[in-house]
Formats: C-alpha cells, sequence, structure tokens
C-alpha cells in the first residue's frame, strides 16, 4: 500500500492526469444517468391483458386467463403466476426472479403466448403483452379540452385515438399512449326485431349481408397500349348512407334495405371506463407510458414540445391540457438531493478550511469530494444505475466521510511539516507522512463499505429503494480511498507548504481546546470506572429512549400529488359511477389549496389499468404550496380530508399516482398475515375464507379480520333448456348467437375513414335489450320460419355472482387478512394454525396458506440473522487485522453501542419513528465511529510503541488525534445538515437518516475521546511480538 | 398499523437485551416490517356494524345528512295507490274485414263487354262494375257489387272470356279492418277476448286503439301461434291490408292499494328491499313484490301504505349500508 502512495507521489504528473480523466468521465457518465424520482421498485413483471367483450368473470377465466396461465407455467425464471379474471378483462401477472431481463422475459411469453392462443376460443379475445414499462411509467397524463364546447365526446375521442395518440407514440422513449374518456365512434346498426320478423330476416342475416358488402378487392392489372392499368374494385361502404342501402333480401324484384329493419347511426362503442373533471363534465384524456430504462425527465421534455406541436395543428378550440407529469416531481427530488449535496460540500469545506486553518490544505481535502462523486457517477453509468433521490441521497450522505481519508492524510502530513521536519526532502517527508496513516484510512474505508453490507441483503421494496443508496456509499468511499491514496499525496506535496515551526493562524483555538480536552480526559483515564459508569448510563439512557419510539416503513414519499381513490359499490353501473364522482369532484373544487380535479372511472385502452367501473381515481390539481394553509403535502391531505368529509356509500382513499400504481403491481395484501385459501367452487372457497376468518378472529391479538369481497355483481343468467330447444329442433348455439348478437352486438366488420377505422355494430334498438322482461320477449328464430321468443327456450334466473376471480399458482383462492394487535405474530399465527385445523373441515382439495408481510418480516429476520454476525465478524476481523489484538478491535466494537444512543435520543427528541431510512443511518453511524475510534486506537498504540505508559500514551494518543476526530466528526454532521434541514420534495425519506447520524456523532465523538482512551487500559494490546501499526 | 408499531416496538425491546447483535436485526427487520407501508388512511367505516348477513341487515340503519340527500339527489315518497296495466306486445298484420268483403263473380261464363269501374274505387251496394255478355243467352247483363265499399281486387279486362269460376272483382269494406296478431304459446292463456290494445304502425305513424275481438282455438302448425284478432275502425282508410302492425295488448289493469316506483326495488344479498325512512334515518325494508309493469310494483308483503321510502337514490343507501363490505381492497 506504501508502495502504491510513493508510485503515485513520484509519478504525480500521472496520478493528476488520471484523476482528471475519471473526474472527466465521471461527469459525461452523470450527464448519461437515467434520472428518475425514485428507485423503481417495481418487480420484474410482464403483463398479459385479454380484453373479452361482454365475457363474465367465470367465462373469461375458463376461456381465456387459464389457458394463459398454463402456458406459462415452466417458463425459466417466473416466480410467480397471478391472475384476476375480471368482466370481460383478464389480466395474468407473470413476475419473474428480481433483476430478470425484461425483454428476454417478455420474450419468453411471447413465445408461450403463442400456446394459448390456439387455446383460446375465437372470438373471445387476443392476450396482448402490456407495455414495455414498470410502475413509474405512467409519465404524463393529459385530456382534450374544447373551448368551443361544440364537438361531442366522440369527435374528441377520434381525434385522441388517430391523431394526439398516433402523434404521441412516435416521440422516442414513448411506449404507448392509451386514451380514455368520451366514446370510440361506431356506426350502429340498431336493429328492430320486429321488422326482422316481418320479413322474415335474422340477427345474423343482417350482419352477414353487411359482411359481404363492404369490400374493396385488387384484380391486378389490364394492359393497354403498353401500359399497365392496376384494376381495383371499391365497394366499401363509406357512410350511413352506404350501410343503410345494403339490400338484405329480394322479394319479387322488391328489394329489402338495411334501413327498412334497423336505424344506421354514429354512436359510441360500449365502455368500461370515463373521465370527468372537475364535476362539471366529461373529458377525453389520454395517458403516456414511457419506455422502460428510459429517462423520466427527458422524455417527458421532448413529449411537452410534441404536445405544443400537435396544439398547433389540432382543430380550432381543442387543446391539450397536461395535467399531470413526472417531470417535476423528479426535478423537485433531483433538486432536493442536488442541493443538499452542493450545501453539503459547501459546509464540509469551510470546516476544512477552519480546522486546517489555511486554504491550501482545505483544498486537497476538498478535492476529495468531487473527485469520490463523479468516481461513483462513472460507475453508476457502467453499472446502469439511475440518478434518483435515493441514490443521489446516497452521495449526499456521504460527503461528510469522504473527506474523513484526506483529511488524516492532510492534517497528518501538514503536522509533520509544520514541526518543520520538511526542511529536508518534502517529498519523503509526505510519504512517511502518508506512510503512517494509509493503513487505518484503507481499512477504516473498508470497515465502512462492510456495514453497509446488510443493505445490500435487502429483499423486494426495500430493497430496491435502498440499495442503490448502498451502492452510491459504497462508490463513493472507495473514490475516496483511491483519493486518499493516489491523488491526495501528491497534491498534499505540491500544495502544502513547508513551514518552520510558527503555529498557523487559528490553530490557537485548538491549543486552548487540546489542553482543555487533556485535563478532562485526565479526569477520566485516572478514574476509568467513572467512565464506565457513564458509558452504561448513557446504554440504560439509550434503553428507556427506545420504547418511546414509534416505527414505521419508510416515511410516504411526497410526490406533490394527491389522488383521492374512490371504491364505490361492485355493482355500481358507470353512469351512477360517474354522477357519484362529480359529486365528489365538486366537493373537492370548492376547497380552497384545490385549482382543479381530473378523474378516471374504471378503464380505458387496456395496457395500464384494470379497474372496474365501481373505481374512481381523482387527480387533485394543487395550487402553488404559498396558498396553502398547511405546511406539508402529509398536513394538506389531512386538510382535504376533513373538509372532504363523509360521502355516503363510497370509501375514500388519500394516496399518490406513483405509490398506488407500483402497490398494485406489488403484492395485494398489506395485512401482516395473509391467510389464502385455495380451492375450485367459488362458493365453497367464500364460506371456507368466512369460516377461516372466523376461526381466526378468536383467537387473542386477531385485529381487523377481514375476507376478500369476491362476489357481489349481479349476473343475469339465461339458461338455454334442451328440451325445449329440441322440441323446436333449435340448437343451443342459434340461441346464444340470438342473444349474444342482440344484447351484446356483433361487430360485421369496419367502415374506413382514410386510415381511420371504425366498428360496425349491430345489435338491437335499446327498447328491445334493455330489461329483463324484453330480453325475455326476443324472438329466435328456428328452421322453416319457426319464431319463438327465447323464455320459451330458456330459463332466466338473477344471482350474485363473482365479482372477479383471483389465481395463484393455477388455483382460485380467496384472501382472509388479519393484523396481529399486542402479541408476538409467530405465537398468533401458530395458534391460529391450530384453530382454523380444530374448527374449518376443509373439503378435499382445498388448502389453506399462511403468508402476509409477517412470513417476508421472518425471511428477512432470517437472512439478517446470518448477515449481521458475519458482517460483525468482518469488522472484526478487518480490525483485528489492522491491529492485531482482539482486545483493540473489541474496544473499537464498543463504540457501536453507545453511537446507537445517540441516534435513538435524537430520534426521540425530533419525534420521529424508527423506519428503514433510520436503520441506514445507524448502519453508517456504526462505519464512522468505527472508523473515529481506528484513528484514535492507532494513535495509542503507536505511542505506546515508543515506550511510553498506558495512560500516558492513551492521553497524548487521544490529544494527537483530537483535531481528526472533531474533524471528521464535524464535516460529516454538518454535511448532512442541509438533507436535515431540507424541506424539498423527497426530505422526509433522507431526514431520519441524517438525524440518526448526527446524533448518532454527538455521542460517538464523546464516547470516542473520552471514554475510548479510558477504557484503553483494559483492552490494551499486550505488549509482545507484535509490530508498531499504521 | 397501530399493531404494527406495537409489534415492533416489543421486538426491538428484546432486541436491547442482547444489544448490539439484535438491535441491529431489529432496525433491518424493521426495516422489512413493511406491513403498515401504504395503507391508505380511509374515512371511519360506517357507524352500523358489519352486514353480515341479512338477517342482520334488517336492523341496519343508514343516516344522511340534509345537505347529501340534498346532493346525492335521495328523494322520498310514500307509498300507496298506482295503477298497475301490463301489456303483451304482439306483432301482426292488417288484413281486410273478411265479414265485410265481397267477391264478385259472372253468374254465366261469357265475354265482357264493358269495364265500368277501375280497382281503387269506392262504389255502393247495387253499383254495376262491369257489363258481362252471356255466351248462353248472348245478352248483357250487369255485374254488381254485393256491398258498399272498395274495390280492391279487379280480374276482369274488356274482351276477356269469364266463367262463373272466375273472381272478377273483390269489393271490400275498409271501414273497418281486421288486425291479425300472432300469439306465442306461453302467452295463450293471457290473451283474451275483450282486452284492449293500442294498436301501432310505427314508422311513427299515428296509433290506434282496438279490443280484442278473438283468438283462434288452433295454433299454427309452422308458426306455432294462434292469431288474436282486432276489428280496428278505418273510417279514413289509414289501415291498408298488407300492413304490418304491432299490437300492445293489456292484459291486467289493476289498482294496487300498496305500490312502489320500481325505482325504490334494490336488491340486498337474496332479498328485494325497499328502503324505509323514519325519523332517525333509512332501514332497508325486505318487501315481497307482486305484479309489476314498467313503473309500478305492487308490495304483497312488508309495507303499510303510506310509509315514506326512498323513491330515487336508493343505491346510495345500499351502498353506504353494504359499504363496510367492498373495503376489501380492489384486489389487484
Amino acid at each position: 500500500m506504501n508502495r502504491l502512495v510513493n508510485f503515485s507521489l513520484h509519478n504525480r504528473l500521472l496520478a493528476f492526469v488520471l484523476g482528471l480523466v475519471v473526474m472527466a468521465a465521471g461527469y459525461w457518465s452523470y450527464r448519461a444517468l437515467p434520472v428518475d424520482a425514485f428507485p423503481d421498485v417495481s418487480p420484474s413483471l410482464v403483463q398479459v391483458f385479454t380484453e373479452t367483450e361482454g365475457l363474465a368473470p367465470e367465462e373469461v377465466e375458463k376461456y381465456v386467463t387459464y389457458p394463459v396461465e398454463v402456458a406459462m407455467n415452466g417458463l425459466p425464471g417466473v416466480e410467480r403466476i397471478r391472475s384476476v379474471s375480471n368482466f370481460g378483462l383478464s389480466v395474468v401477472n407473470i413476475y419473474f426472479e428480481d433483476g430478470s431481463d425484461i425483454y428476454f422475459a417478455r420474450q419468453l411469453v411471447n413465445e408461450r403466448l403463442q400456446e394459448a392462443r390456439e387455446q383460446i376460443p375465437a372470438l373471445f379475445g387476443d392476450p396482448t403483452l402490456g407495455p414495455i414499462s414498470t410502475g413509474m411509467g405512467l409519465v404524463l397524463f393529459y385530456y382534450l379540452s374544447d373551448e368551443t364546447g361544440e364537438r361531442s365526446l366522440t369527435e374528441l375521442r377520434t381525434i385522441q385515438d388517430w391523431f394526439v395518440k398516433r402523434q404521441l407514440q412516435t416521440v422516442s422513449g414513448v411506449t404507448e399512449v392509451l386514451g380514455i374518456g368520451g366514446y370510440e365512434k361506431q356506426f350502429q346498426v340498431e336493429v328492430h326485431p320486429e321488422n326482422l320478423l316481418r320479413y322474415g330476416l335474422t340477427v345474423g342475416d343482417v350482419i352477414e349481408r353487411i359482411r359481404a358488402n363492404n369490400l374493396n378487392v385488387g384484380a391486378q392489372f389490364i394492359e393497354r397500349n403498353a401500359e399497365e392499368i392496376v384494376v381495383r374494385s371499391v365497394g366499401l361502404a363509406a357512410t350511413e348512407a352506404d350501410l343503410e342501402g345494403i339490400v338484405l333480401r329480394t322479394e319479387g324484384g322488391i328489394p329489402v334495405y338495411v334501413r327498412d329493419v334497423a336505424d344506421v347511426g354514429v354512436g359510441g362503442a360500449v365502455r368500461r371506463g370515463l373521465q370527468t373533471r372537475d364535476g362539471v363534465e366529461e373529458v377525453v384524456a389520454g395517458m403516456v407510458v414511457k419506455l422502460y430504462g428510459e429517462n423520466s425527465s427527458s422524455v417527458i421534455e421532448r413529449v411537452e414540445e410534441k404536445i405544443e406541436a400537435i396544439n398547433r395543428s389540432l382543430p380550432e378550440g381543442v387543446r391539450m391540457v397536461p395535467y399531470y407529469e413526472q417531470k417535476s416531481l423528479v426535478e423537485a427530488c433531483i433538486a432536493t438531493v442536488r442541493s443538499a449535496l452542493v450545501q453539503g460540500v459547501a459546509v464540509v469545506a469551510l470546516v476544512v478550511f477552519v480546522f486546517l486553518g489555511g486554504i491550501r490544505p482545505g483544498l486537497v481535502v476538498s478535492l476529495a469530494i468531487p473527485f469520490s462523486v463523479l468516481f461513483a457517477a462513472l460507475w453508476m453509468g457502467y453499472l446502469g444505475m439511475s440518478a434518483n433521490l435515493m441514490s443521489l441521497g446516497g452521495l449526499a450522505i456521504a460527503v461528510g466521510m469522504l473527506v474523513d481519508g484526506a483529511i488524516v492524510i492532510v492534517e497528518n502530513v501538514d503536522r509533520r511539516l509544520r514541526s518543520g521536519e520538511g526542511a529536508g526532502s518534502k517529498l519523503r517527508v509526505v510519504s512517511e507522512a502518508c506512510g503512517e496513516v494509509v493503513r487505518p484510512i484503507a481499512f477504516a474505508t473498508m470497515i465502512v463499505v462492510t456495514v453497509f453490507a446488510p443493505l445490500f441483503t435487502l429483499q423486494g421494496v426495500e430493497g430496491k429503494t435502498f440499495r442503490p443508496l448502498a451502492y452510491t456509499v459504497a462508490l463513493a468511499m472507495l473514490g475516496a480511498l483511491v483519493f486518499a491514496l493516489v491523488l491526495a499525496p501528491g497534491l498534499a506535496s505540491v500544495l502544502l507548504k513547508t513551514r518552520t515551526a510558527s503555529p498557523a493562524q487559528g490553530a490557537g483555538g485548538m491549543e486552548r481546546m487540546v489542553r482543555g480536552y487533556r485535563r478532562l480526559l485526565a479526569v477520566f483515564v485516572a478514574r476509568r470506572w467513572l467512565a464506565g459508569a457513564l458509558a452504561a448510563g448513557l446504554l440504560l439512557l439509550g434503553a428507556a429512549l427506545l420504547p418511546l419510539l414509534g416505527s414505521e416503513f419508510t416515511p410516504r414519499l411526497q410526490e406533490g400529488t394527491l389522488v383521492v381513490r374512490l371504491t364505490m359499490a361492485p355493482s355500481i353501473s358507470l353512469q351512477e359511477s360517474q354522477r357519484v364522482t362529480q359529486i365528489v369532484e365538486r366537493r373537492l373544487v370548492k376547497i380552497p389549496e384545490i385549482a382543479g380535479v381530473v378523474s378516471r372511472i374504471g378503464r380505458g385502452e387496456v395496457g395500464a389499468h384494470a379497474d372496474p367501473v365501481n373505481s374512481a381515481e381523482m387527480y387533485v390539481l394543487l395550487r402553488p404550496k404559498e396558498e396553502w394553509r398547511a405546511s406539508t403535502q402529509e398536513e394538506l391531505g389531512g386538510v382535504i380530508r376533513e373538509r372532504l368529509g363523509r360521502v355516503p356509500g363510497v370509501l375514500v382513499n388519500f394516496t399518490q399516482p406513483i405509490a398506488m400504481t407500483v402497490d398494485e403491481l406489488l403484492e395485494g395484501v398489506r395485512a401482516e398475515l395473509a391467510i389464502k385459501v385455495f380451492g375450485e367452487d367459488l362458493d365453497l372457497l367464500k364460506s371456507t375464507a368466512e369460516e377461516v376468518s372466523r376461526a381466526v378472529s378468536t383467537v387473542r391479538g386477531a385485529a381487523d379480520v377481514q375476507v376478500d369481497q369476491v362476489s357481489g355483481t349481479p349476473q343475469l343468467i339465461i339458461r338455454v333448456n334442451r328440451n325445449a330447444v329440441a322440441r323446436y329442433g333449435i340448437n343451443v348455439k342459434d340461441v346464444q348467437a340470438t342473444i349474444r348478437a342482440s344484447i351484446g352486438g356483433e361487430v360485421a366488420g369496419e367502415v374506413f375513414e382514410g386510415v381511420r377505422r371504425f366498428d360496425i355494430l349491430v345489435r338491437f334498438a335499446p327498447e328491445y335489450r334493455e330489461t329483463v322482461e324484453s330480453i325475455r320477449d326476443l324472438i329466435v328464430a328456428g328452421p322453416s320460419g319457426l319464431r319463438v321468443p327465447l323464455s320459451e327456450l330458456a330459463s332466466f334466473e338473477e344471482v350474485v355472482g363473482p365479482r372477479q376471480i383471483t389465481r395463484e399458482d393455477n388455483q382460485r383462492f380467496v384472501t382472509v387478512q388479519s393484523n396481529v394487535l399486542g402479541r408476538d405474530i409467530g405465537s398468533f399465527v401458530e395458534e391460529a394454525r391450530a384453530v382454523v385445523e380444530r374448527s374449518v373441515d376443509l373439503p378435499p382439495g382445498y388448502i389453506v396458506t399462511w403468508g402476509g408481510q409477517f412470513r417476508l418480516q421472518q425471511e428477512a429476520n432470517r437472512r439478517l440473522a446470518v448477515v449481521v454476525p458475519v458482517t460483525l465478524m468482518a469488522v472484526l476481523l478487518l480490525l483485528y487485522a489492522s491491529f492485531q489484538s482482539w482486545k483493540n478491535a473489541f474496544l473499537i466494537l464498543l463504540n457501536i453501542p453507545l453511537a446507537l444512543v445517540g441516534g435513538i435520543a435524537a430520534l426521540a427528541v425530533t419525534g420521529q419513528n424508527l423506519s428503514v431510512p433510520a436503520s441506514v443511518g445507524f448502519i453508517a453511524l456504526f462505519g464512522i465511529a468505527l472508523g473515529n475510534g481506528m484513528v484514535l486506537v492507532s494513535a495509542i498504540n503507536q505511542l505506546m510503541a515508543t515506550g511510553l505508559g498506558t495512560r500516558q500514551a492513551s492521553i497524548d494518543g487521544a490529544s494527537l488525534r483530537l483535531r481528526a476526530v472533531l474533524m471528521t466528526a464535524a464535516t460529516t454532521a454538518l454535511g448532512l445538515m442541509p438533507l436535515l434541514l431540507s424541506t424539498g420534495v423527497g426530505s422526509e425519506v433522507q431526514r431520519p437518516l441524517a438525524t440518526v447520524v448526527v446524533g448518532g456523532l454527538l455521542t460517538s465523538t464523546v464516547v470516542t475521546l473520552l471514554f475510548l482512551p479510558a477504557f484503553y487500559e483494559w483492552f490494551a494490546a499486550t505488549p509482545g511480538p507484535e509490530e508498531t501499526h499504521g | 398499523m397501530m399493531g404494527q408499531a406495537r409489534v415492533s416496538r416489543m421486538a426491538a425491546v428484546d432486541c436491547w437485551s442482547s444489544l448490539i447483535l439484535t438491535l441491529f436485526i431489529g432496525a433491518l427487520g424493521l426495516a422489512c416490517d413493511s406491513g403498515s407501508r401504504d395503507e391508505p388512511e380511509a374515512l371511519p367505516p360506517p357507524e352500523h356494524s358489519q352486514a353480515g348477513n341479512t338477517d342482520e341487515q334488517q336492523d341496519e340503519l343508514v343516516s344522511f345528512t340534509a345537505a347529501e340527500i340534498e346532493e346525492f339527489e335521495l328523494r322520498v315518497a310514500p307509498a300507496g295507490k298506482a295503477i298497475i296495466e301490463r301489456f303483451i306486445e304482439l306483432p301482426g298484420v292488417v288484413r281486410a274485414n273478411e265479414d265485410r268483403l265481397a267477391h264478385i263473380v259472372p253468374r254465366f261464363a261469357g265475354i265482357v263487354t264493358k269495364v265500368r269501374r277501375r280497382i281503387g274505387d269506392t262504389v255502393k251496394s247495387g253499383e254495376t262494375l262491369a257489363v258481362i255478355e252471356s255466351s248462353q243467352s248472348l245478352s248483357p247483363y250487369a255485374l254488381k257489387t254485393l256491398l258498399d265499399g272498395v274495390i280492391i281486387e279487379k280480374h276482369v279486362t274488356r274482351g276477356e272470356a269469364v266463367t262463373p269460376e272466375s273472381q272478377a272483382f273483390v269489393v271490400a269494406d275498409l271501414k273497418t279492418v281486421w288486425i291479425d296478431l300472432s300469439v306465442y304459446q306461453r302467452d295463450l292463456t293471457r290473451i283474451l277476448p275483450g282486452q284492449p290494445a293500442r294498436v301501432i304502425a310505427g314508422h311513427d305513424l299515428p296509433d290506434a286503439k282496438g279490443v280484442v275481438s278473438y283468438v283462434t282455438p288452433v295454433v299454427d302448425e309452422v308458426t306455432r301461434t294462434a292469431i288474436a284478432r282486432i276489428v280496428l275502425d278505418n273510417p279514413d282508410g289509414f289501415w291498408r291490408p298488407g300492413m304490418f302492425a304491432t299490437a300492445e295488448v293489456t292484459v291486467e289493469r289493476v289498482e294496487i292499494e300498496i305500490a312502489v316506483p320500481i325505482t325504490a326495488l334494490h336488491s340486498l344479498g337474496q332479498e328485494t328491499v325497499v328502503f324505509v325512512k323514519d325519523s332517525t334515518g333509512f332501514r332497508p325494508r325486505p318487501v315481497t313484490v307482486g305484479r309489476r309493469d314498467a313503473q309500478w310494483a305492487e308490495v304483497r308483503e312488508g309495507l303499510a301504505a303510506g310509509e315514506p321510502i326512498v323513491v330515487h337514490g336508493g343505491f346510495t343507501v345500499k351502498s353506504e349500508l353494504l359499504r363496510g363490505e367492498f373495503s376489501g381492497g380492489h384486489g389487484h
């Protein structure tokens, strides 16, 4: 290691050039990093959507979901297959192992989808892959505003689907644009059944004739006079009149036209969702989906440019109005961490200048920051990480630590030079000074990186959230090490001046401080038991404070956009859903902080959402923060919730766009305990789940026990009576064809307007299909002119059917959720299991599984139970390797619990909770505490080696390193101040971390400086064969 | 959420006992305790207990403020008398009234010498339509109509040889026409002579009123339908034989003592309920529904005359009642 230092010292120019190259490359890499708001926590997931017009959940499951699921079984890397069969829509989620290549996964799924397609009956839909995107891919939402107010929703939707969408899709980085709201234009042939009867026709005839009279064909070419003339026959229907004029049948030379049996008009297609605004109007809207791995903010920028261009070419009065975009969030997040980083750098530099008492040493040390940060950026680019709140946050956290190595080097060099040793060869002095400290620096860095190791083992959402932070901290620390070893000696030799033994200006204060410190330390060294008692007291204090802390997972990232989510009764109609949503909208827009509300009800084009019509997501557009009555978004949420009040018959949740989308892609169950009942029969499943729920409720500690609501959608079941159809000589299929065509309608081709194409839908006029009574009266045509009303052929039954069917691992399941209050979850689960086993009689083939968050927690604990001791062992080994003494190593480890106390106290004082970021703070704290301990112990050891007595060595050594310890502690703590005090977007995640580190550093520094030297005597390395260190 | 906090706190306390190591785990284990991660905060559930089964639902009360009632357009009206009129809609055709139809045939074979009237002419009984020269007596005789009406068929031209078998003219009195309706098997018991009916020509043409006068005692073997006949007055000749028509036959018209609009009926569990208002709020009341038409339903059991019930916006009441039940997440 010393050789490396010497080499770089003697080839300073080469080192500097290398340093510059690294920094330039790092900067270039930083510019190219994809920028996101947060780390993307979406699972590696491929979604398969199948739209099946008008099919009930049971049929969707049977004909579509099941074949798709089966085809996906056994794909490499698949973790889990979960599906939801809704009315008219099947969604199969194929979860791959974390870190799988998404394109490879999609390719695998696509290959297998071919098999599935063959299994799905014709007309039951075509499975397609979801957009190549993630939960954070919905980057921009817009709606079309029509100032003239003259255009119909159908016209606006046509503009959206055929102009706006096509234009936006050409923007690089956009993978999909999904429209919703208004009506998709459709040519509707509304048949009057009595007219069919009179002319002896059936709906089937009408469909067939329309299909047969709506074609263009090509017929190659003819030659004329050495020229080729292309022949085409044009027979496409282009207008309503064309469709009306199609002849259905000719009787005695008199044609029966479509218009004789039906009304032809342009109307809106059946829809399962819509979009409203401010409680006043329905709008047509769209969402832009970002391609996987693209840079959010630059995609949004390009989209916004495109929107401007589109707005210029839209018809008079029509405008695209974006109402949500992720760019501001991304920018706000990045701005938060960037300013924290910049301020941190400034503060650290200031501290360094003050402590080192000069521009030159300060400069050498400060240079460590840009170098390490850019070094990290270089590797981030190489590892394909994105710049976001967490990864840049890691750098902001590390700022104070980055300079530690350089400080130690510069401080030592400066001290040596100042003491006048540099009179001979400056280079030699520098080399020696560096050589003394390089080993502890390297070990200290290694220990910090090692301490962060448990973070790398975090799984799932936490892992994805905090791993980038751990990575950047580790990378920046490595960068700092490289700087300390390769660049700092060279820079020091160039920049630091040899001075004669005159105390530097400003060092006088330092001297006084050292003197005071020596006196205090002498007291503690003399009365070690006092130090011991104080330390024990501190520990007890920490122990007393700990139970006062609440706990939470991660403080919610405030995205700056509020979403109010409404869940209405499952049987609600779209129209009623719209009415209720608009009532809520009107309530919301009355709240002064709210500028507007745009709501999505149900779903539009498939690809992003699969919500049924009883669900509405309301994007609340807030006025600028200055006009709020609340200071934070969370508080504002509270204000709004209060003002909104109760909404009868509606469940109201407050959430945020990204959190909501990501949650949907993750596991559905948020309770601690999720008991899944797997089985075949839906009713039996439901009743079994209810039994399980009753049984679990009896166990002490059970709270919020809830069975997933799987039913609740009314169905009209038309059961064809086989005897009846046999008597009339009609096939079941004929009856069903009539039911399908008359009620649901059937597409009989398309009308082309240029390249735009619109479906021709044939169905009965509304009055003949809108009530159960009229459906009973539908006439089924039999052979030889027979006419039979449907009620003669089928029985009618109204039942409450499933709302949706959820499946996992190829089986239907219903979830029973529960939280656990006031007792240990492990024993609760054990007892609940026993109770369920005893009291619930499981039907054969039915399985109960016990999972939920507690399982994840157990797994995490098991993993950590291995990782943490291993980490501590590694740290211990590193310490031992450094000091060749177990006693020293243990002495330094003693810093950890005492550092904890400060962190806990800081949390308690600021009223924050124990959370993941706080844990990360503790981890960082351990690293710093250990580092400080090492510096001190090694100094004392060195003095011991010169033959000083233990006590004297303790006091002298500690005094010698006082400046360095105080400096590293100050840089770290003050470097975190911007993060601690920031109120920007995303700061709420970093704050607990900063709090813990700052608080912990206070106690840790005290411990290092006062107790550690005092305890040293107990832990002094047995003088013996070992050589001096450092 | 609270539960989690406490559990984790307990875990953390345990941790303290074995200090560093477990605290480390505790801190991180907590990290993985993502249970409370994203629990969206919901409004407190409605004040009533959760609807477990339908028996309990009977006791369930939902109340609204006046503002909410206004906002959600809840309307209350007393249950009371209404006329329930039930129709059956039947397809039919317009035919000439066969009781007022005359086939005019030549008495003797002969040659037509004169044709006095053309098709569509209105004729009086006894009027001469054509003159035929008998082949036997070679003397002309007049072919006269037998009733007042309109010539709807004419099969003679001058110089044509006719025989007593040939049907020279058909004269119909179109002052009345028949509307022959096809009656399906299931409706046969319900369609009876004497029932009033509205005859609809469709295409925005005016309707007419008539009465079912006759139902055929046999059904057609091909179409399996019987014919119900309405004799319709046709003073201005609007209803022309051969036209299609549809008839709404009123099969029942009764005054009901306790009737509710069908918008007041809701399904709750396996039952049909109405929401009854009292001084405290709204309660679901299971009812037995009897006859119903497009607007009204008869309540046979469960409701007294004059009780105030929700006639509009009942779905809001139902949703509020069931809100606790559909809170089980939206499932994906």
